[in-house]
């Protein structure tokens, strides 16, 4: 027995090559049934081989490197032997069958074996292997008897034998896809909370708002949630050339501050590469400082560095007191948190960049005593822009605009001033349609006020509007323009009607009024006769006779000559207790600024608003004015229209008084044999009415060369017989009656003598200026078709004295008496001649 | 001279309220070889007219106190007896459309041939 021992101890190869085989280890290995616990599963199944065999010991070994391990035994004192108390160990060698010793006293493989040799001397062995799918073999279930059984085991006992073998198998499998399902779930919850982690991590770095501990402090916790195998972590940030211990977690919590070198250290390593490092096991890393790796009982670590912008913030690691603790998911892990970190940072100094500047311009545009805004057109379903929404507002805008700016923000234009013009969403919509910035002056009629201002594109549908309120200016310039206009009106108007008309309508669009116009007082300011007024479309005109006391308690003001100025016919006492007749005429508010004569209030100027209205003082002062203005211009007409009366009286006298003269003297000379002489008085008192007649037409200021000489000629011949020839000239009243005189004496004798003495004789009367030294005009009275003129005899009548004198008396006559007929040619200076203006 | 009055002459009513105006008139009518009826109001005319029937024309002046009762004058005669031919003179300006058809306006001071040929015009 001993000798056999010793042979089976010096024959290794009693126990088969393949309970060696790394592949096979592999396999059971992956199992991971070595030393677990009595499972029932396992125990049945033996339990039942013993009963099916009828044997004694049933077991489920494993065969392993240098042992067998039983899962599960009948009969058996011990859970395990060594390889070469194993019997199983053979049955590797036979995958396919059943290994059968039927006396292991006699079997050369098992004689030697301890277990047949000594306790618990064993005879008999079955085994059936344990083959997985992939045909290794684990081990056997066996079946052990202690004493010898020639016969084996039946067909029945073998093949139930086999089955059990499979059904230990199904149960390894079982076990094992437990296993792997139970660590996947323990991998996805892991991942789950590293997910978890990472996230968190990432908010707590948001919230951090660039603060640097708690982003520090956010990293370090969040990895060592996600990274189990972590037992203490760190930020080592990084400070000129060394790194500094930060938000200290687990096993190096006491070195909070500690600092270690750039150089000479793992995390320095880390820093320099900038790439992330896995330290497998500190006692054999190369870049570990040695020193510290006890007191900071480091077995193993994972390092990755921290960005900010383009420089290295510092290091974060996680370690371990066990080496090897950590693997490549790990570090991949620790990446990402690196990477969150790099990320929060550098949005959190871009919002703190951002912060800063938005604080700064948020300050300028609050501080602005201009308005600002910026709004976002709305537009309809085909994309037309229809109005457009307050995005924004700053203060001065509220101020500019008289609304409570935190009550727009998010409401239209168009809800925010009802009514508002068109123009102010059409060109904005331009702007924002265009790109191009506008600059525009402009009204929102239903606050009365004025803007200029600036709009310019902003991105997608916005645009900013930066703007202040030129109402005062607008409205002054308005005023001095319609000052100036009713002036020029005024001045060109030549009734009363068209200038009460003319200074309505200047002064109802100067204020952006409903209605004004011009009223005559009748009596002690007991009714008023309004003229035609001017009103905004859609106000009726109230043209026609008002009695004051309709309408109120009104007159006191306009009877003492002061203004009357209701703000607002609803709450002025002298309305308010029926502002009914008011309202029906559209009267929210008026001025009536009286005109005054002598004392006494004779008519108002009109300003009507259909709603209340302050009236300013400029505007007051602006309809003083007006109605000052229309004053002297109703004044200057009357006084011309008296003037014209006078003018048209004194005609009518004249002339009748000429013809009493004529009367007087043709009644005198009744006895005068020469008949042809008293007809010459009478014509020539008639050539001096006609040129009255011309200057009449101007008001005896002045009259037109031509039209005097046609009215003269025209009472001795057909005009014609004359041929005119020269530019028609205004001239003085006395050139005007001295050339009638002149002329009328050239025709009479012309009809007597000259060419008009014949049917077919013509005189051509031309004139000129002549500019020299003293300008002059010349005249030529020039006759043909007629016979040959004669000088008359002697010293000639007062006919021919007229003609010498020439013209105003100059006597720069000079008479030719051609065969052709008389040539005559008068000069006289163009100063004595001609109108003079002063 | 004013020629004398012969029978047959064509009779004027001449109508005027100043006596040295009344002289000239009745000069002109005279010449122009017509006979003068002196008027000088309008009332006079009327019941000259309405009493005589043979009355050709009617020559009268439109500046007489009252303003418009030589136009007045002018336009009832037009009314009442239409076939009489009515010669005015006037020292104002004058509406044509006011003048009543085939009337005709002279003004002052007086052109003697132009009012001498419309009163031969008439009396023919």
């Amino acid at each position: 027995m001993q000798k056999r021992g010793e042979t089976a101890l010096m024959e290794p190869h009693s126990i088969p090559p393949i309970a060696v085989d790394d592949e096979r280890l592999q396999a059971l290995d992956d199992y991971a049934i070595l030393d677990t616990p009595a499972e029932p599963g396992f125990d049945g199944i033996v339990q039942l081989a013993c009963q099916l065999c009828d044997v004694p010991v049933a077991l489920v070994s494993l065969i392993a490197e240098d042992r067998q391990w039983f899962k599960a035994r009948v009969g058996f004192p011990r859970c395990e032997t060594d390889l070469n108390s194993s019997v199983c160990a053979h049955a590797l060698a036979q995958p396919d069958e059943l290994l059968i010793i039927p006396d292991l006293t006699v079997d050369t493989r098992t004689q030697a074996n301890p277990l047949v040799t000594g306790e618990p001397h064993i005879r008999f062995y079955a085994g059936a292997p344990l083959r997985t799918s992939a045909g290794m073999v684990l081990g056997s279930l066996c079946v052990i008897d202690k004493v010898p059984r020639p016969g084996g085991l039946t067909q029945a006992q073998q093949s139930g034998l086999k089955l059990l073998a499979e059904q230990v198998l199904s149960q390894l499998e079982l076990r094992r896809a437990v296993a792997q399902r139970d660590t996947l779930r323990a991998t996805e919850a892991q991942t789950y909370r590293a997910r978890e982690a990472l996230r968190e991590t990432q908010m707590a770095i948001v919230a951090a708002e660039g603060e640097l501990q708690p982003i520090l402090r956010a990293i370090v916790v969040g990895a060592m949630r996600a990274i189990p195998a972590a037992d203490g972590g760190v930020f080592e940030l990084l400070d000129g050339d060394a790194l500094t211990y930060h938000a200290v977690q687990g096993t190096v919590e006491g070195y909070q501050g500690l600092r270690v070198p750039l150089a000479g250290s793992t995390a320095g390593h880390c820093a320099t590469t900038r790439q992330p490092y896995l330290m497998i096991d500190a006692s054999r890393d190369p870049h570990v400082k040695h020193e510290l790796v006890a007191c900071l009982q480091l077995g193993s670590a994972v390092l990755a560095p921290v960005l900010q912008g383009n420089h290295v913030l510092g290091v974060v690691k996680l370690q371990s007191r066990q080496p090897f603790a950590f693997d490549q998911i790990d570090l991949e892990q620790l990446t990402l948190f690196a990477g969150a970190a790099t990320a929060g940072l550098t949005e959190a100094e871009a919002r703190a960049d951002a912060r800063a500047k938005d604080v700064y311009w948020r300050g300028l545009f609050d501080r602005l005593s201009e308005g600002f805004q910026i709004g976002e057109v709305v537009r309809d379903p085909g994309g037309r822009i229809t109005d457009w929404r307050y995005v924004e507002v700053n203060p001065a805008w509220g101020e500019l605009l008289g609304i409570d700016p935190s009550t727009v923000v998010g409401r239209t234009v168009r809800e925010v001033i009802p009514g508002v013009e068109d123009e102010w969403i059409v060109e904005f919509g331009k702007v924002v349609n265009s790109g191009q910035p506008i600059a525009f002056t402009r009204q929102v009629g239903a606050l009365r006020r004025w803007y200029e201002g600036r709009a310019f594109k902003l991105d997608g549908d916005r645009f900013g509007v930066i703007f202040l309120e030129v109402t005062a200016r607008v409205e002054a310039d308005a005023r001095r323009v319609a000052l100036l206009t009713l002036g020029d009106r005024l001045r060109d108007l030549t009734t009363t009607g068209e200038m009460t008309q003319a200074a309505a309508e200047i002064v109802g669009l100067a204020l952006g009024a409903t209605r004004a116009g011009f009223g005559r007082i009748a009596g002690d300011v007991e009714a008023i006769e309004v003229e035609p007024d001017w009103t905004a479309p859609g106000i009726p005109s109230i043209a026609g006779l008002h009695q004051f006391d309709n309408y109120g308690d009104i007159r006191a003001h306009l009877q003492r000559g002061e203004a009357l100025v209701i703000e607002d016919v609803t709450t002025d006492p002298r309305t308010r207790d029926n502002p009914g007749p008011m309202q029906s005429i559209d009267v929210g508010s008026l001025v009536n600024m009286p005109v005054r004569e002598r004392g006494r209030t004779v008519a108002v100027f009109i300003v009507h608003d259909v709603q209340a209205r302050i009236w300013t003082a400029e505007e007051l002062a602006f309809l003083r004015n007006v109605a000052d203005r229309v004053e002297v211009g109703v004044a200057r007409v009357r006084a011309e229209e008296l003037q014209g009366v006078l003018n048209k009286e004194l005609a009518h006298r004249l002339k009748n008084t000429l013809s009493i003269v004529q009367s007087i003297a043709t009644q005198t000379l009744r006895g005068v044999s020469e008949r042809e002489l008293v007809g010459a008085f009478e014509r020539r008192v008639l050539a001096l009415s006609r040129a009255h007649d011309v200057l009449m037409q101007k008001s005896w200021t002045a009259a037109k060369l031509k039209a005097v000489m046609e009215s003269v000629l025209s009472l001795q011949a057909d005009l014609d017989r004359f041929a005119f020839d020269g530019p028609d000239l205004d001239i003085s009243p006395q050139a005007a009656l001295s050339l009638s005189l002149l002329l009328h004496e050239l025709a009479t004798n012309a009809l007597k003598y000259g060419s008009l003495s014949t049917a077919t004789g013509l005189v051509r009367v031309a004139w000129r200026t002549e500019h020299g030294n003293a300008p002059s005009l010349v005249l030529d009275w020039t006759e043909s078709g007629g016979p040959a003129a004669l000088a008359p005899a002697g010293r000639g009548g007062f006919g021919s004295k007229l003609i010498k004198m020439g013209l105003v008396g100059t006597r720069a006559a000079n008479l030719h008496y051609d065969l052709t007929g008389l040539r005559a040619e008068f000069r006289a200076p163009l100063t004595d001649i001609q109108i003079h203006l002063h | 001279m004013t020629e004398p009055l012969r029978p047959g002459q064509a009779l004027v009513l001449v109508v005027e309220d100043d006596p040295i105006l009344m002289m000239s008139l009745v000069d002109f009518v005279e010449n122009a070889g017509c006979e003068a009826i002196e008027v000088s109001t309008v009332v006079e005319a009327i019941q000259i007219l309405e009493t005589r029937h043979d009355i050709r024309t009617v020559f009268t002046d439109l500046d007489m106190r009252g303003s418009t009762a030589g136009m007045q004058l002018a336009l009832s005669i037009r009314d009442r007896w239409p076939p009489i031919e009515l010669l005015m003179v006037s020292s104002q300006p004058w509406d044509t459309s006011q003048i009543p058809a085939r009337g005709v306006v002279l003004g002052k001071p007086f052109d003697r041939r132009k009012i001498e040929a419309a009163l031969r015009k008439f009396a023919a």
